[in-house]
């Protein structure tokens, strides 16, 4: 969080590929002194922090995202090659690259180093877990590697702490980039990167070398390269599509030249530098857990166990927090209460300012505990195995095992669930992800289930299940069920695209670091906070002011007289019925209720009255708050956690028109349905701009929820209808 | 499916043909380019030996070693990864 106050003397970019020990690096380099952003535009994170060398003066470090290549696969790569290559508006290409490769594993992660080094800016190539190598006997020829490859090379151990100062001392100083090239071109190739490459523009920030790889991804790009669109003149590009397609029928293996060039090189090195030990090197405490957690019948069985257990405490422990927090704030809300004059800033604060913050405040136990065990999982290399484990079953509805966790963390809470898919790599399966997160019933669904079921369901056996119950499990179902419908659709649809390529890696399993896993929670915490809880704020404030405004009425106005009435005798018990009354029909009379009466024609088809109206309303700044809405509405006042008067009051609530009962059990029915499918959680609506950073897929999700929730209550109340069960 | 036991050393066949704990040699790739790009860049190149460690519990992915790093891919992309039993 720290800002620098003196000035950046070097930008460092620390890069390798993932599970290379690479965030284990920056925080032992940076230490807490970091900051979390965004990359402009899309959703890749930015980590950036300080570190002070030897000299005194201070070097700035951005930690790039784990890739595997130059020539990008993912939205994460594609910063990576940006930023290399001088692309990337707001982050100039780093003054020295710190690129980290497992000294355990130089056979595959020399090959991005190559590509990096090709590129000819200040670079040192760090050997990390040296202290692991060290533990299998195997030896590495530093100053082979140094005298071939023409960069600096250290050998460092970043979990233990060790060879960081050296590792400084060469931040300090000057590094002289290598001038080493690794691959071959074919002639023919060669002549036509030449020619493309003097069709670039001119421009100081592009070295000669980075230059060639702009033109190698001009003929490899498949049109969907934005960073290319931006920089290079449009007919250059066409004309690079046109020889791509030309060399494609010449020799349809020169996309992958270099490819092999590059590893016959590493071949050459590993063998001139690396002395192993004889006989297969293989990490068989890894391979023994495998041959239990990746089991046929163990594997899919502690997956469920595990999953089970993340799930109840992400339940179960942050429900006290949450308490806690609710108790907090309506501590503080009545502390401020008696500190103000009675009026609208009193309201204004204590009813929608500090009610804001606590309803942004209570998603953060949820945040921090799913994290805390999402970032044990990943640091030690189980959600890979976690989606091998369920690549198969997601593949159905065409994702892969990588949204399954972020999915199953949604029926806690979307909120977590949308910031989890974070680790998807396809662009296009993490926005199907997080557009069918929230069919997944939330924990804020579950109080008005219970209020519905409770009002509308009879408590009788079907078979070895209760009514009650079986209509519960089919609202989560109902959900599950539009969930693969939408995930189906948009896959055909909006976001139809090439054949993805679904691989990935399994690193050897490690222990977490606490200091990591504890900063990810933090991170995550504080970036809900401060991205997410403002838009919560301002639209508490908002909702507030709708349930507010305009104060009285007639019908008010007559209360309160008999209200002044009843304590004038002294008759408490009456004074409070007017109060709840006076609060009835002041939410009747305010912006919200007069809302509530204008969409009534919208949803009188779906079995829904005005005053359901309201609670749809007000159900926008949480879902749980249609209950207190609907105890309001009823004139029950705040009845706490006790729902049997108000749902008494729903069952035998009358029509004032026709003097019938208002809601019949399909009514019930034809609600839960809507509260299902329906987007009517601002909260989630604030997350998924954040995370797709722009508003064009909130409002997808807003209009395609709703169209669903509104269509499929309609037909099953008019369904319902139609066959007798109108009562 | 050919079995382990009618198959020879040198025969040809698919990735997702072997069985866990058998080895062969990359023979060629006919994905997708960009996708053979891809895997050739995470170290299946023609000539890399490979080893099926083995499938998921519900039979798709499988896991493979290739230049000593464990990774999973589906059966239809090993499909179309030929490699010379060995």
């Amino acid at each position: 969080m720290s800002r620098s106050p003196e000035p950046v003397f070097r930008r460092v970019a620390i890069l390798g590929n993932p599970n290379a020990g690479k965030s284990t690096l920056f925080n032992a380099l940076t230490g807490l002194r970091q900051k979390v952003g965004n990359y402009p535009g899309v959703t890749v994170e930015k980590k950036t922090g300080y570190c002070d060398l030897p000299s005194g003066r201070r070097a700035e470090i951005v930690d790039l995202p784990g890739s595997y290549s130059l020539q990008p696969a993912s939205p994460d790569e594609m910063i990576v090659r940006d930023v290399l290559l001088g692309l990337q508006a707001d982050t100039p290409p780093p003054d020295l690259i710190v690129f980290v490769v497992d000294a355990t594993n130089l056979d595959r992660h020399l090959y991005l180093a190559l590509q990096v080094i090709e590129l000819g800016r200040p670079l040192v190539l760090v050997l990390n877990m040296m202290d692991a190598a060290t533990a299998i006997d195997l030896r590495i020829d530093v100053p082979a590697l140094e005298r071939r490859l023409a960069v600096p090379v250290l050998g460092i151990s970043a979990a233990k702490g060790e060879g960081l100062d050296a590792l400084r001392a060469v931040m300090d100083r000057d590094v002289e980039p290598s001038t080493r090239h690794f691959r071959q071109w074919p002639p023919h190739l060669r002549r036509v990167i030449d020619r493309l490459e003097q069709r670039l523009p001119n421009r100081a920030s592009l070295p000669e070398r980075a230059r060639r790889d702009v033109v190698v991804a001009m003929l490899l790009d498949q049109g969907d390269d934005d960073a290319l669109v931006r920089h290079v003149p449009p007919d250059a590009l066409a004309d690079a599509h046109m020889l791509a397609r030309r060399l494609d029928e010449f020799s349809p293996s020169w996309r992958a030249g270099d490819v092999t060039g590059r590893y016959e090189r590493i071949n050459v090195l590993v063998a001139e530098a690396v002395r192993a030990p004889s006989g297969a090197r293989r990490d068989t405490r890894s391979e023994a857990i495998d041959r239990v957690l990746t089991h046929r019948v163990w594997g899919p069985l502690i997956f469920v166990v595990l999953m089970g257990a993340v799930f109840q405490s992400v339940f179960a422990w942050a429900l006290p927090i949450m308490d806690l927090i609710d108790w907090g704030v309506s501590g503080a809300g009545s502390l401020i209460g008696h500190a103000m004059p009675a009026g609208a800033l009193r309201s204004l604060v204590v009813d929608g300012v500090v009610a804001g913050v606590g309803t942004a405040l209570t998603f953060v136990p949820q945040i921090a505990i799913l994290f805390l065990f999402l970032s044990v999982l990943e640091d030690s290399g189980y959600m890979a195995r976690a989606a091998f484990i369920m690549d198969r079953v997601m593949a159905k509805v065409g994702l892969s095992g990588r949204s399954f966790i972020p999915l199953l963390s949604s029926f806690a809470c979307a909120i977590p669930g949308i910031m989890a898919t974070r680790s998807i790599d396809n662009r296009r399966d993490r926005l199907t992800t997080i557009m069918i997160a929230p069919f997944m019933s939330c924990s804020a669904r579950l109080p008005v289930y219970a209020l519905l079921i409770g009002a509308f369901v009879p408590n009788r056996w079907v078979g070895f299940v209760t009514l009650p119950g079986l209509t519960l499990f089919a609202m989560y179902f109902i959900g599950i069920v539009a969930a693969i419908g939408v995930a189906w659709a948009l896959k055909r649809t909006v976001l139809r695209g090439g054949p993805p390529l679904y691989v990935m890696e399994l690193p050897p399993y490690r222990l977490p670091s606490w200091r990591s896993v504890l900063t990810t929670v933090r991170e995550r915490s504080l970036l809900f906070m401060r991205k997410a809880g403002t838009v919560i704020l301002a639209i508490s404030v908002v909702l507030w002011f709708l349930a507010s405004y305009p104060k009285g009425g007639e019908a008010a106005r007559a209360l309160e007289a008999g209200r002044a009435h009843a304590v004038a005798t002294g008759d408490s018990v009456q004074a409070m019925t007017f109060d709840r009354r006076i609060a009835g029909a002041n939410l009747e009379h305010s912006l919200a209720g007069q809302a509530g009466r204008l969409i009534e024609p919208a949803i009188a088809p779906l079995g829904f009255d005005w005053r359901i109206g309201i609670g749809l309303i007000t159900s926008l700044a949480a879902r749980e708050v249609m209950v207190a809405t609907m105890a309001t509405v009823f004139n029950l006042g705040n009845a706490g956690s006790d729902m049997h008067p108000l749902r008494a009051s729903l069952r035998e609530a009358v029509d004032r028109r026709t003097g019938r009962r208002a809601y019949t059990p399909l009514t019930g029915v034809s609600l839960m349905v809507f509260y299902v499918l329906a987007c009517q959680c601002m909260s989630t609506l604030a997350v998924v701009r954040r995370e797709t950073n722009s508003w064009r897929w909130p409002v997808f999700m807003l209009v395609m929820m709703n169209t669903m929730a509104w269509l499929a209550s309609f037909v099953v109340y008019q369904g319902g209808r139609a066959l007798g069960f109108g009562g | 499916m050919t079995t382990p036991a009618t198959r020879a050393p040198g025969d040809e066949c698919a990735l997702d043909q072997l069985a866990a704990g058998e080895r062969g040699v990359v023979a060629h790739l006919s994905c997708e380019p960009s996708i053979a790009r891809r895997l050739m860049e995470l170290g299946l190149i023609p000539g890399a030996e490979v080893e099926v460690i083995r499938r998921a519990p519900f039979g798709d992915p499988l896991e493979i070693t290739v230049r000593g790093v464990h990774l999973w891919l589906r059966r239809s992309e090993a499909s179309r990864i030929d490699v010379t039993f060995a």
